[in-house]
């Protein structure tokens, strides 16, 4: 069970009131009917997964219903940083 | 019985209510608020404000409920429309709204027992309200300076919620008004 911050709350939450959203920092591409098969696939489809640090959105759904940014170890599951939509994590977190 | 219940319940009828949005740092959206329901829409999280018969809950950084006491929902709804001029959005979401008053010594232990977010009154004194997760559904939960707590959810849940606090009540003495 995580205990999540909300930085729009600004309160730590039971991770109940929230629902993961998938990772974040993955730019929809600028004029997709230009792109290939392959390279739509790869927007919608491919993550990277990592072992360690994760930057991943989850979303407050039983508060204030807002989107915002997790940066969490998918190893220890330690929550290493919040921060709102169109932040950068804090330096630390770069895998 | 002629032990006072530990929780009263009290439904709220006469309640209209207003999903308002927009930015809070805009000066005429908390002016026609302020001209409409005659208070000022809080900007700090998790706390709601009150006027003589309107009160105005945060909900978002950019989102409030207002609820104002006998008046007409979508007539609410107008008077804010014709008072605001901008990028904002009034909602009347009367028909989809219930309110209800939990009082008495008891009322924050049914709070406590329905969800996961801290209800002692150290971290939830009068003057917060929260919107969380309440029993298998979700609720805003505010607290008042008489110690009783309104709490707003949704109607189609009434049922089942007015269900639960009787449950979940009935070892404090439970009575419905």
């Amino acid at each position: 069970m995580f205990r999540i911050h909300c930085p729009h709350c600004q309160e730590v939450r039971s991770e109940e009131e929230f629902s993961y959203a998938g990772e974040a920092h993955i730019p929809r591409p600028a004029d997709p009917s230009s792109l290939s098969d392959a390279e739509w696939g790869e927007y919608l489809h491919t993550r990277t997964n990592p072992r360690g640090p994760h930057r991943e959105m989850w979303v407050h759904t039983a508060g204030c219903r807002r989107y915002f940014n997790v940066l969490r170890d998918t190893v220890s599951y330690e929550i290493l940083a919040v921060y709102r939509v169109g932040e950068m994590p804090p330096e630390r977190g770069e895998a | 019985m002629s032990e006072p219940p530990g929780v009263v319940c009290r439904e709220c009828p006469d309640r209209v209510f207003a999903n308002v949005r927009g930015d809070s740092g805009d000066l005429r959206l908390r002016r026609a608020v302020a001209q409409v329901a005659g208070l000022d829409l809080p900007r700090e999280p998790g706390t709601w404000n009150r006027a003589d018969r309107s009160r105005a809950y945060w909900l978002g950084p950019d989102e409030w409920l207002l609820v104002v006491e006998g008046d007409d929902g979508l007539a609410l709804e107008e008077r804010l429309r014709d008072a605001l001029d901008g990028p904002f959005s009034v909602a009347d979401v009367t028909g989809a709204q219930v309110q209800l008053e939990l009082s008495g010594p008891d009322a924050g232990k049914v709070l406590q027992k329905s969800s996961p977010y801290d209800f002692h009154p150290r971290k939830f004194p009068p003057g917060r309200c929260a919107q969380t997760v309440f029993s298998k559904t979700t609720a805003l939960v505010a607290a008042r300076e008489d110690g009783a707590f309104d709490v707003v959810f949704r109607r189609s849940y009434a049922d089942y919620l007015m269900r639960w606090l009787a449950d979940a009540a009935a070892e404090y003495g439970y009575r419905l008004e």
